[in-house]
């Protein structure tokens, strides 16, 4: 008898049940790995499969996360870059692809990613039929209606990262400039996730309290404050992090872990996520970009009708069209 | 992060917004926004009329303050492991790259909503680090190819010289955790060059061999890490020992089912997972460049016990003259209670004398690495 027979006795006769709240994260570059970081120290799910190209990096990853088990709660690690080892997921989180370079926009990406979508995406679906797709990968507005074409999904199962983050950057800087805790301070940064997000100043307020109605010239040019620089500095944010340090890693792998929470425990909770708005705030054309949404463990349930000035909607209907001005050039 | 008061934020009495505007000459890092002390005005008399103080206006110090030093991949993971476990309530990041630093600590603010870390700060001048109760010490350079151990720790000490006694002047009453390679001889270093009293110079040491090895053991039973109880001892390295003789489930010892367990003659060859633990890290250094998540995580959970008071028995590098026979100054891991002063006590571990001779011999070549050392 060995050591293990010695010690330890099998009792159960059916087969074990396996994993029920598994998160795939494909790509392990910084942004994979930092979500999948997050993800694991929130004690999420109960296994955790990553995917990539790069077979070694890949195998490190995997290994030196597993390294910590003692640390997590997270029994099973696994890795490969064959995506049979993601099948029976809930959530696959897609960070992978090309990044910006320094002053690139994330717009130049999209050819690039659709290329490497065409691989990942029926790969995903085939192993994991039911899962919830959270696209992060840029330019994300973009690639989520390009996850959700070549996936099949109903749209309720493709979620893109969308303004969360940037949504979460307005929010810091905002609690910066009151002395506040982020969480206290709300505020919508909606649209496309990038240079033409929107912020929706009419909802920004602490304690309900609305801070237009204080500064009625609020996000306006001519506004003493210059709210607007605000927004220009969540804008430039992660061009300026990656000016300083290469790329962004971990506040959007924080993000994507806030969500991941909100789908896996059916939280109901609302967050500024790219989905499909057509038909919605005068935009007619098959897009996503970010607002409002209701996030469970059926995806995203429901959206939030916001009350848009004439001039966001404006700005909506026009991230709309640069979009679908990019979106029907590709061939997917 | 220093809070600038404007004469006019004073004489308005409301909350004192920060006004971070001018950048050098004083120290401090740049806050994202930057408006100028104007705006910064406007923006408090909106605050008059939203919020009402009740608090005096100054400052409260940090309770729980955490400083990582180096913000390199290993630096970085420390950092991100101890705010998603909630530790700290105020995070400080030292280096001397200062763009990296800059945009690691932009980085990490900007997901401060989803944290319970209110306030993270960063710079080259060690000034921001002050009032620290723990200092994790990442940094240092690693070693070019085929460079002997002996000259890395003499680069390693010229980079600590540096170091260590900036920590000690802003937190004079702190407790280091040394990370750096090779970890033994560079807590040493630490605790020479910081003079402090030896319970609050910490070694991350066999932690990590200890995580390791009890999860490569936990993946053969079939069980999770936490539930395999088993000790790697020792130098941080090639020369760790594994405790056979401690190893069990639930109380139930491995060495009494399987007398053999760890020999070269045990047929079921379980000394080859000690071996893994050996291995890993290169394996790991081999595949994606260098290790960091493992590190990270088992830094946080050094840090939880500090912080917390906890009482936990860590594996960790400690200052080992006179035990084991021992005669020299070195530090090696041994199971140490850790609580909110650092090294509470040491628990005396039954070895056999095949294991004490084994740490002896570690004792040994460090020694004969560390009396080399110039300018300790």
């Amino acid at each position: 008898m060995s050591t293990h027979e010695k010690l330890i006795g099998h009792v159960m006769k059916e087969e074990p049940i396996g994993c029920r709240n598994k998160v795939t994260v494909v790509g392990v570059g910084m942004v994979g790995m930092a979500s999948a970081i997050s993800v694991l120290l929130k004690d999420l799910c109960d296994e955790l499969a990553l995917v990539d190209v790069m077979e070694e990096k890949l195998k490190g990853e995997a290994m030196d996360l597993q390294h910590g088990a003692l640390f997590l709660k997270t029994h099973k690690i696994v890795a490969d870059k064959d995506y049979s080892v993601t099948a029976n997921s809930k959530v696959v989180v897609v960070t992978a692809g090309a990044r910006q370079q320094e002053g690139e926009s994330r717009l130049n990406l999209v050819q690039r990613n659709v290329n490497i979508f065409k691989f990942i995406i029926p790969n995903i679906v085939k192993y994991s039929p039911n899962c919830i797709l959270l696209v992060v990968s840029n330019p994300v507005d973009i690639l989520t209606y390009v996850a959700w074409k070549l996936s099949g999904f109903p749209r309720h199962r493709v979620i893109g990262s969308g303004t969360n983050l940037d949504s979460a950057r307005f929010r810091h800087l905002m609690g910066e400039k009151f002395h506040l805790h982020p969480s206290s301070c709300h505020g919508w940064i909606i649209g496309e996730h990038g240079d033409s997000s929107v912020a929706v100043w009419s909802g920004v307020n602490i304690a309900g309290v609305s801070l237009q109605s204080i500064n009625p010239k609020m996000g306006a040019d001519d506004d003493s404050e210059h709210w607007k620089e605000m927004h220009k500095k969540v804008v430039d944010g992660a061009y300026e992090v990656i000016k300083l340090k290469g790329y962004t890693s971990w506040a959007i792998g924080m993000s994507v872990a806030d969500l991941v929470e909100s789908i896996l425990k059916n939280l109901h909770k609302v967050h500024p996520v790219s989905t499909l708005v057509q038909g919605m705030h005068g935009v007619k054309d098959e897009v996503f970009l970010s607002i409002p949404c209701v996030l469970g463990n059926s995806g995203l349930t429901d959206v939030v009708h916001m009350t848009l000035k004439p001039d966001e909607e404006k700005q909506l209907v026009k991230s709309a069209e640069t979009l679908w001005g990019v979106q029907k050039e590709l061939t997917l | 992060m220093h809070e600038a008061r404007s004469e006019e934020l004073e004489e308005g009495g409301g909350i004192h917004s920060r006004s971070d505007g001018t950048s050098s000459p004083s120290p401090g890092p740049d806050n994202i926004y930057q408006p100028s002390l104007q705006i910064s005005a406007i923006m408090s008399s909106v605050l008059q009329k939203l919020i009402s103080p009740v608090a005096g206006t100054s400052a409260e110090p940090p309770r729980n303050k955490v400083t990582v030093v180096g913000v390199g991949q290993v630096g970085m993971a420390c950092a991100v492991s101890i705010l998603l476990r909630d530790l700290c309530d105020e995070l400080a990041l030292v280096d001397v790259m200062e763009d990296r630093l800059k945009g690691e600590m932009m980085d990490l603010q900007h997901g401060s909503l989803f944290l319970k870390t209110s306030k993270i700060v960063a710079d080259k001048d060690y000034a921001v680090t002050a009032n620290s109760r723990l200092v994790v010490v990442t940094a240092g350079v690693r070693q070019q190819e085929g460079e002997s151990r002996l000259n890395l720790v003499q680069r390693n000490v010229n980079v600590f010289k540096s170091i260590i006694p900036q920590i000690i002047k802003y937190s004079p009453n702190c407790t280091l955790i040394v990370v750096s390679n090779p970890v033994d001889v560079l807590t040493y270093v630490t605790w020479k060059l910081s003079g402090l009293p030896k319970h609050r110079v910490i070694g991350s040491g066999t932690n990590l061999d200890s995580a390791r090895f009890r999860y490569l053991m936990a993946e053969r039973l079939g069980i999770h890490s936490s539930s395999f109880n088993g000790w790697v001892l020792g130098e941080h390295g090639d020369t760790s020992v594994p405790v056979w003789s401690g190893a069990n489930v639930a109380g139930v010892n491995l060495q009494k089912l399987n007398p053999d367990i760890g020999t070269d003659g045990d047929k079921e060859q379980w000394k080859a997972t000690h071996k893994a633990v050996v291995d890993s890290a290169y394996e790991v250094i081999k595949l994606k460049g260098y290790t960091n998540w493992a590190i990270g995580l088992s830094v946080a959970d050094l840090t939880e016990s500090i912080i917390k008071n906890m009482s936990r028995v860590h594996p960790v590098s400690t200052m080992v003259k006179d035990m084991y026979g021992i005669g020299e100054e070195v530090f090696l891991s041994l199971p140490c209670v850790l609580n909110g002063s650092g090294v509470g006590s040491v628990v005396n571990m039954t070895l056999t004398p095949d294991e004490v001779a084994q740490l002896k011999k570690s004792a040994d070549t460090l020694w004969g690495i560390q009396k080399d050392l110039k300018d300790l």
